[in-house]
């Protein structure tokens, strides 16, 4: 009967399609302990992985992991699994060294692999909140390494090719340590969006320390997501075209169109009696007004004559190119101030704990 | 007369910060002229010279315009054949005082159209001659220098017009035309040196006005 009823609640978590993330991820881990207490441990141990595969926003919290990963590591000591209870033994040290499983609720033998994989997994753990968006050089990531011994231990961020980004902490700790990384890589620059990693490892001294150089190694790897969603900036100006650029040097054309009015406008002038009041006498002044405007337009033909630098045009130009710049220069600051400010968002997944031997 | 003059200078220096803050550019200027009429009653011609004082504004916003004039002053009496304007042995001097009204549209960069009363009165002694022409023009400019010196030239007609009491139908003609040089380098003022000529003919009666004007403006001429 409880076979069956373990057989139905696998199949029935198999073919729940209308749950959401977060609820799976609760209801495998329900199922699961359920699985173990009516002893179905390869039904069991399948709904158990599923719960901690689930990840992103509907992943198990950090609780519900070591219950899951304990109630695994119970479940494979009862399937006759050793290796594997003891490596999931080791992840719910990793994932919380502290942790105190219901001495009435698991069996010796359960207890002995957890206090096995105890002694042989490091003490430290590491722990960090669900997604985080941060300010690059404001806010702070904050990751929280535990430990049962004062380990020195050195932290960095890495890349996915491991290489180093930042380093966040060197040294020994007791208890636990809450690591602040703002963000930055070590020059001072948010990194690229992809995939990078916390990854914490006992100090060269601190494994002569506990190996004696013939013992073990290890690293504790926090993988992180990091991901910059896109920022509104405003495009730069285009430069200036050519057609408002005033010519820097006199030509016949310019020259020709300075002379035109002048000249126009100082024989009307010298005229205009005849045109609007032919039957009297007018006097002199026209002549004198006249012939000042057609003289100034005479100097401004040669003021314009061609190979003539122009320095008002000069000018002219040379403003309209600063302006310009100093535009392009302004929504460039803008849109530096925008990137500043726009939020990184970090997914941090599941530590892992990488062992070997030393040589 | 004088609280008329008063009461225009008080608000061509108060209205500037307040157009500005609408979006619309002013200029005013000040205008110095020496101007020439010859008087035609009949047979009768009479020369009368004198300086006359003004004040002038544009008010532009984007393609129209709006200018205002107003200028007074006294002509004398100089040379003439004989009798008079009145009839009389003796010619009186005259008080002058002109002015117009015009509405503007910029057609093109270099030539606006106006339209609008241009008015001006006479008097003498006692009695008092006043013309009310309603005048259609347009004003061509050409740039010699750019933002540094400009000529333009505006010619006008009259549509319809009247003159004296019982009013008599009027019509006339005029041109205007000169010269505009910025006064430093990135001033905001200008000097103009103008020359203009205008009859207005009515039965019986012409008047020829001849000026010679020197304004200094504040703001860009348009």
């Amino acid at each position: 009967m409880n076979r069956l009823l373990a057989a139905g609640l696998t199949i029935s978590a198999l073919l729940a399609p209308g749950v959401t993330a977060a609820q799976s991820a609760s209801a495998l881990l329900d199922q699961g302990v359920r699985a173990y207490s009516v002893r179905e441990y390869d039904g069991g141990a399948w709904l158990l992985r599923r719960a901690l595969a689930v990840e992103g926003s509907g992943a198990l919290g950090m609780a519900d992991a070591a219950k899951a990963l304990m109630y695994l590591t119970a479940t494979e000591v009862a399937r006759n699994q050793r290796d594997s209870a003891v490596a999931v033994a080791r992840r719910l040290i990793v994932l919380d060294a502290r942790y105190r499983p219901d001495q009435r609720t698991f069996p010796p033998d359960v207890l002995a692999v957890l206090q096995e994989a105890r002694r042989a997994a490091p003490t430290v753990s590491i722990r960090a909140s669900g997604d985080t968006a941060i300010r690059p050089g404001a806010d702070a990531f904050i990751v929280r390494l535990g430990a049962t011994t004062s380990p020195e231990v050195t932290a960095a961020i890495t890349s996915a090719d491991g290489r180093v980004v930042r380093t966040l902490y060197t040294g020994s700790f007791r208890d636990s340590i809450d690591l602040r990384w703002n963000g930055l890589d070590a020059s001072g620059n948010p990194p690229p969006d992809g995939r990078y990693a916390i990854v914490v490892a006992p100090t060269a001294r601190e494994q002569r320390r506990t190996g004696g150089g013939g013992g073990t190694t290890w690293s504790l790897r926090l993988p992180l997501e990091l991901a910059h969603p896109p920022v509104d900036t405003t495009a730069l100006p285009p430069g200036p075209p050519d057609s408002l650029f005033r010519p820097e040097r006199g030509d016949t054309k310019g020259a020709m169109r300075a002379l035109a009015p002048g000249l126009a406008a100082g024989v009307a002038i010298i005229v205009l009696p005849q045109l609007v009041a032919s039957g009297d006498r007018a006097s002199s002044a026209r002549l004198i007004v006249g012939g000042s405007v057609a003289i100034a337009g005479i100097a401004a033909f040669l003021s314009r004559h061609p190979g003539q630098q122009l320095p008002g045009n000069t000018q002219y130009n040379r403003n309209l190119r600063d302006n310009w710049r100093r535009n392009a220069a302004e929504i460039s600051r803008r849109n530096a101030d925008r990137v500043r400010q726009a939020k990184m968002i970090i997914r941090p997944g599941a530590p892992t704990l990488v062992t070997g031997e030393t040589p | 007369m004088k609280r008329y003059v008063a009461a225009i200078a008080c608000g061509v220096i108060a209205l500037p910060a307040a157009l500005d803050a609408q979006g619309v550019q002013f200029t005013v200027a000040g205008l110095a002229s020496q101007e020439i009429v010859q008087s035609h009653i009949d047979a009768t011609s009479t020369r009368f010279t004198g300086p006359i004082l003004g004040l002038e504004g544009i008010l532009t916003s984007d393609r129209l315009l709006v200018r205002v004039r107003y200028a007074q002053g006294r002509i004398n009496p100089k040379g003439g054949d004989g009798g008079g304007l009145l009839g009389l042995g003796t010619v009186d001097p005259r008080e002058v005082v002109e002015g117009e009204a015009l509405v503007g549209y910029r057609a093109t960069q270099w030539l606006t159209l106006w339209g609008g009363p241009s008015a001006r009165a006479y008097t003498m002694g006692d009695s008092d001659e006043r013309w009310l022409i309603w005048t259609g023009r347009a004003t061509a400019r050409g740039t010699l220098l750019p933002g540094r010196m400009q000529t333009f030239i505006e010619l006008y007609g009259a549509f319809s017009g009247n003159v004296g009491d019982p009013p008599l139908h009027a019509g006339g003609r005029g041109a205007n035309g000169g010269l505009e040089v910025r006064l430093g380098e990135t001033g905001s003022f200008w000097g103009r040196l103008g020359y203009r000529m205008e009859s207005t003919h009515a039965s019986g009666l012409r008047e020829t006005v001849e000026s010679v004007t020197l304004s200094i403006i504040y703001g860009l001429p348009q």
